[in-house]
């Protein structure tokens, strides 16, 4: 089976922390790792190829520094890695994004399945595995946390928001999946030095690679424009309670039912 | 589409274009430059580097079109098994407010099957009108039988705005959509306004796990599409004297090939809980992550009639179901009082529960970033303080 | 168009081994010193990474990797577990080095292999009752007996000995040569006469195992012996330098985590409504901590990349090993200062820390030995 895994380096936003002073965000020293379902993606498609042969080309769309990313996934075992890498692609939405990507993947010719992980921790989206599909106009399953994949068709387990569903697919199809679908393995350190040598089996493609014109890609190429960022902010008095528990349970009490807060009922 | 055209008279073949070009492709032929068009993606590069206005090329501009026909606000009705989401309510309180401002009337759009009866529902909870796609096959969601339907009606309509609730379904199927139409999409929106000048959409959402907020616009492209996350919205109070038109829309539904199979649709055992309109909500963090941490938590919501909740961690650890887990990926809850018992508030969990009326938080660290938002705060122990509330409250 | 270069090989595990060590050993660091015993399952999941072949050649299953990464991958996960970190450098280093350097193909197929694999564990005996940093003082003994050798003595403080599978034995074979009178013997577990006591039982490093052999005429076949007759010693002296800096890279691993955890506790825990973090004297705790681990890490990693450029800097080794094993007994001591009563309580890592920091002190060569050795590599003695 052919399989083709979209993945994304992000910073990791558990370490993102805000400028009190100017509430932007603090990205120095934030470390960039990838996206933690798309290993998840990328650990399905590893199995898949274990059970049924086949290859598995990993494409990540972003700057020089995502080569680290590729070349983690070739560690963890993937046959070939893509950096779409231009800066004709910086500021892509999702609409520009998924035209990068589709394109790649069609450059790259036959596939049966392609993974992501449902949605980046940078930007949540969740558009882009459904947005890719369309592009290929191929099936897509989304919130996959069960799969299984056979010559021809996949079946999978989708969550919904009670319960869950199982649903088969032709081949080719478009999968993103749930953390809750496997458990990535570690890197090997054979495959951390056949990676990072210089011969590792990674191209680096650019607009002219993948046939767009700079206008259909990046921030130019984006339907949606960001017009403005601010820093939430929770304004509230904040009342603070002190003494011993019964103390302070009692004020508590006593403050809410003062707000009309109906406890008990 | 444009292209790059060079003036062999005036090319001396000096090389400078084919040296600027980032993407080889121009070339040098016979001394003369030669552009390669499959390998150039506009960029124009070439164009500035040429020293004797040898290169000439039109280089496409994006105009922002005129959509000053568009109208309309349109919701996009979420059903299972012929029910109405509670998202549909709150989408359509949201839609009212942005008609109104725009002078423009809301429109449900919804896909099922034998639904008219129920339509008016639509109309009472504030939409204008309202268009059914009337198919066997839209009577369970799969993602392209509804793409090509609400696409169909997207096509035929031509509205203004589109809003789809960013549930697991809206989620699904909102993106295909909008790949399909050409359409920008903002993803999971917590606030939606109309430009004062511009009279656009401005879409604002969480970014960055919720460390910062976005407000975004489509200029491109109509309909304005965004998924507005499920729990934000206020649904506006049933009125049943409004009255509209509830027409069926004629969509080729056989024009569509759904690729995929439903199986088997799995409910789960426990009914889920409805956290999402829970009016006391009582929830842990990590100090929680054990049976007697569980336990004191449980106690204390059965004695304010709360509902229990929880940060990721807890459920990670597994001491309650997922189902009951707020925050950025778990639920968004607005309830009138939000007991954040040993929750530290890390931003992804603020951005499911800041919406509270009131928040109170009990925590061992008076640092912890959960006071920042709290009405009451708590410095100590949540096992000696939610006892003590519980005792309390017995007492009363 | 392809001039994206690659990240380094020493940046990839570093980070891989760290991610590995965030997930896989820290939640377990507490589980594995309570259970004291070898965890196998966290031996498994390591054998899954190829750690226990970085050194050697991928014609046996390594990964043909250097001292640098081999050093960057032990300190991450002497972060994480010390325990972990010695089994897993054990299995690396000590307990395969002889059978890799001077076994037969057959030994590589039958033991090497499956050692790398992680289907068998290493072990590694030179230490006896009278005879630690004094070889020469060797009383196990090895004597030629028609095609086979037979082994008699004991040995004592045995790293993996009671999990061991096999083990590179230091032998006597020529008493009147001293330390040239010295050789390897590769020993299988299961060979009559091999008597493994039961477990000893420690001050830290518990989910380590560790105990005495003993030889009653254990006969093992001709081929047994690694390396050339007399040899032992001059080949224990080619990978010491090895030995002393990848026990520097343990120390830094248990100094980081100390001051990580200090430096964090040191910006949460209030008093008199300050974090004590903006007290002077606990600052400059953290500064020293931070400064001594940077001198500990430069040691170190220029040391290694010596030995990777076939250099055997024996003096610098000794002295990143003296110095980092101090650094991390000094930073487990102050961490436990900064945590206050907190770090005498067994729900906190900082104990663990303290009580691990120890063996440091002792495994590679003692810290007074090695001072005497640096002393006479300066020429001074």
């Amino acid at each position: 089976m052919n399989i083709v895994v979209l993945v994304k380096q992000v910073p990791n936003t558990t370490d993102v922390k805000i400028d009190p002073k100017t509430g932007n965000l603090i990205r120095e020293g934030v470390a960039s790792i990838i996206n933690p379902e798309d290993r998840h993606g990328l650990e399905a498609g590893l199995q898949i190829r274990e059970k049924l042969g086949g290859t598995v080309t990993v494409i990540s769309m972003g700057p020089p520094q995502a080569m680290e990313t590729v070349c983690e996934c070739l560690a963890m075992g993937a046959d070939r890695g893509i950096l779409l890498s231009d800066r004709a692609f910086a500021g892509a939405d999702t609409w520009a994004t998924s035209t990068a990507l589709g394109m790649a993947v069609r450059k790259l010719g036959e596939f049966d399945l392609i993974l992501a992980g449902r949605q980046a921790i940078d930007g949540d989206t969740a558009q882009i595995g459904p947005q890719v599909a369309e592009f290929l106009r191929i099936a897509q399953l989304t919130y996959v946390r069960r799969l299984d994949a056979q010559e021809g068709k996949v079946i999978a387990e989708r969550a919904l928001e009670d319960g869950c569903e199982h649903i088969e697919a032709p081949t080719p199809v478009l999968v993103t999946v749930l953390g809750a679908l496997n458990k990535p393995r570690h890197p090997t350190v054979e495959g951390i030095l056949a990676a990072t040598s210089e011969r590792s089996p990674v191209e680096v493609w650019n607009a002219a690679d993948i046939g767009v014109k700079v206008q259909d890609v990046g921030l130019a190429g984006s339907l949606t424009h960001v017009v403005r960022t601010f820093t939430p902010k929770g304004a509230r008095d904040t009342r603070r309670l002190e003494g011993s528990a019964t103390v302070i349970a009692a004020e508590l009490l006593e403050a809410l039912r003062q707000k009309e807060i109906r406890l008990g009922e | 589409m444009g292209a790059i055209v060079i003036d062999l008279e005036k090319c001396n073949g000096c090389t400078m274009c084919s040296r600027a070009c980032p993407y080889q492709a121009i070339e040098m032929a016979d001394k003369k430059a030669r552009w390669i068009e499959d390998r150039c993606t506009l960029c124009g590069a070439c164009l500035e580097s040429c020293k004797f206005d040898a290169l000439f090329g039109e280089m496409p501009v994006p105009e922002v079109p005129d959509f000053s026909d568009r109208r309309g606000v349109w919701v996009f009705v979420e059903q299972h098994d012929g029910e109405f989401h509670r998202s549909a309510f709150e989408l359509l309180g949201c839609a009212r407010g942005l008609a109104d401002e725009l002078g423009q009337e809301v429109v449900a759009a919804v896909l099922g099957n034998d639904l008219k009866e129920k339509a008016s529902r639509l109309i009472h909870h504030g939409a204008d009108r309202c268009i059914l796609v009337d198919d066997p096959s839209l009577a369970y969601y799969q993602t392209c039988t509804h793409t090509h339907a609400l696409s169909e009606l997207v096509k035929q309509h031509r509205p203004n705005i589109l809003l789809i609730a960013a549930t697991h379904l809206g989620r699904d199927m909102a993106p295909r959509l909008a790949r399909r139409l050409g359409l920008g999409l903002t993803a999971d929106c917590t606030r939606l306004t109309i430009d004062p000048d511009e009279r656009i959409l401005l879409q604002t959402r969480p970014a960055f796990g919720g460390n910062i907020m976005a407000t975004i616009v489509s200029r491109f492209s109509r309909p304005q599409t965004a998924t507005v996350r499920p729990g934000i919205m206020t649904p506006l109070p049933a009125d049943s004297s409004r009255t509209g038109e509830v027409s069926v829309a004629q969509v080729d539904m056989a024009a569509c090939r759904e690729f995929t199979r439903v199986l088997e649709c799995v409910l789960p055992e426990e009914k889920g809980v409805d956290l999402a309109s829970a009016k006391i909500i009582v929830a842990g963090g990590r100090p929680v992550c054990s049976d007697r941490g569980v336990s004191v938590l449980r106690e204390f919501a059965d004695a304010v009639g709360g509902e229990m909740a929880c940060t990721r961690v807890v459920v990670e650890e597994g001491f309650l179901p997922a189902t009951r887990q707020v925050g950025q990926t778990g639920q968004s809850v607005r309830p009138a009082v939000y007991f954040a018992c040993g929750i530290s508030g890390a931003v992804q969990h603020k951005a499911g529960m800041d919406g509270s009326r009131y928040v109170v938080a009990i925590n061992k660290d008076p640092d912890a970033p959960i006071f920042e938002i709290a009405d009451f705060a708590i410095v100590g122990d949540l096992f000696e303080i939610l006892p003590a509330l519980t005792r309390a409250m017995r007492e009363r | 168009m392809n001039k994206i270069p690659r990240p380094t090989p020493e940046e990839m595990i570093r980070k891989s081994f760290a991610r590995f060590t965030d997930e896989e050993i820290i939640p377990k660091a507490r589980e594995m010193d309570e259970a004291d015993q070898f965890p196998r399952w966290m031996f498994d999941k390591i054998a899954k990474t190829g750690a226990f072949g970085i050194r050697y050649p991928r014609s046996v299953g390594g990964a043909g990797g250097n001292t640098t990464q081999f050093c960057i991958m032990v300190e991450e996960l002497a972060r994480g577990s010390m325990s972990v970190a010695a089994f897993t450098a054990m299995q690396c280093l000590m307990g395969t080095n002889f059978l890799f350097e001077y076994g037969t193909p057959e030994q590589h197929e039958r033991l090497l292999k499956p050692a790398i694999r992680g289907e068998k564990v290493a072990s590694f005996a030179l230490t006896e009752a009278d005879a630690a940093t004094d070889l020469a003082n060797v009383k196990t003994t090895a004597r030629p007996d028609a095609e086979e050798w037979v082994i008699s003595g004991s040995k004592t403080w045995i790293t993996n000995a009671p999990v061991a599978d096999f083990f590179t034995v230091l032998c006597q074979t020529d008493k009147n040569k001293g330390l040239r009178g010295l050789d390897f013997f590769l020993i299988e577990r299961d060979t009559p006469g091999l008597y493994v006591s039961k477990k000893f039982d420690k001050l830290g490093t518990r989910a380590t195992e560790i105990s005495e052999l003993a030889f009653t005429d254990v006969r093992i076949p001709h081929e047994n012996r690694l390396g050339k007759e007399g040899q032992g010693v001059g080949n224990l002296m080619r990978i010491l330098s090895v030995i002393r800096v990848m026990t520097a890279a343990l120390s830094l691993g248990l100094a980081r985590a100390a001051y990580d955890q200090s430096a964090r506790y040191a910006m949460e825990r209030t008093q008199f409504k300050k974090h004590i973090g903006s007290f002077q004297l606990i600052q400059q705790k953290i500064a020293n901590m931070a400064t001594e681990i940077w001198a500990s890490h430069l040691m170190t990693y220029t040391t290694a990349e010596m030995i990777d450029q076939g250099q055997r800097p024996l003096k610098e080794a000794s002295m990143a090993k003296y110095y980092a094993s101090e650094v991390a007994c000094r930073c487990a001591d102050e961490a436990t200062r900064i945590f206050g009563a907190y770090s005498y309580s067994m729900e906190y890592d900082v104990q663990r820390y303290y009580r691990d920091c120890r063996f440091l002190l002792f495994g590679g060569g003692t810290s007074e030995i090695l001072q005497t050795i640096i002393s006479r590599e300066c020429g001074v003695s």
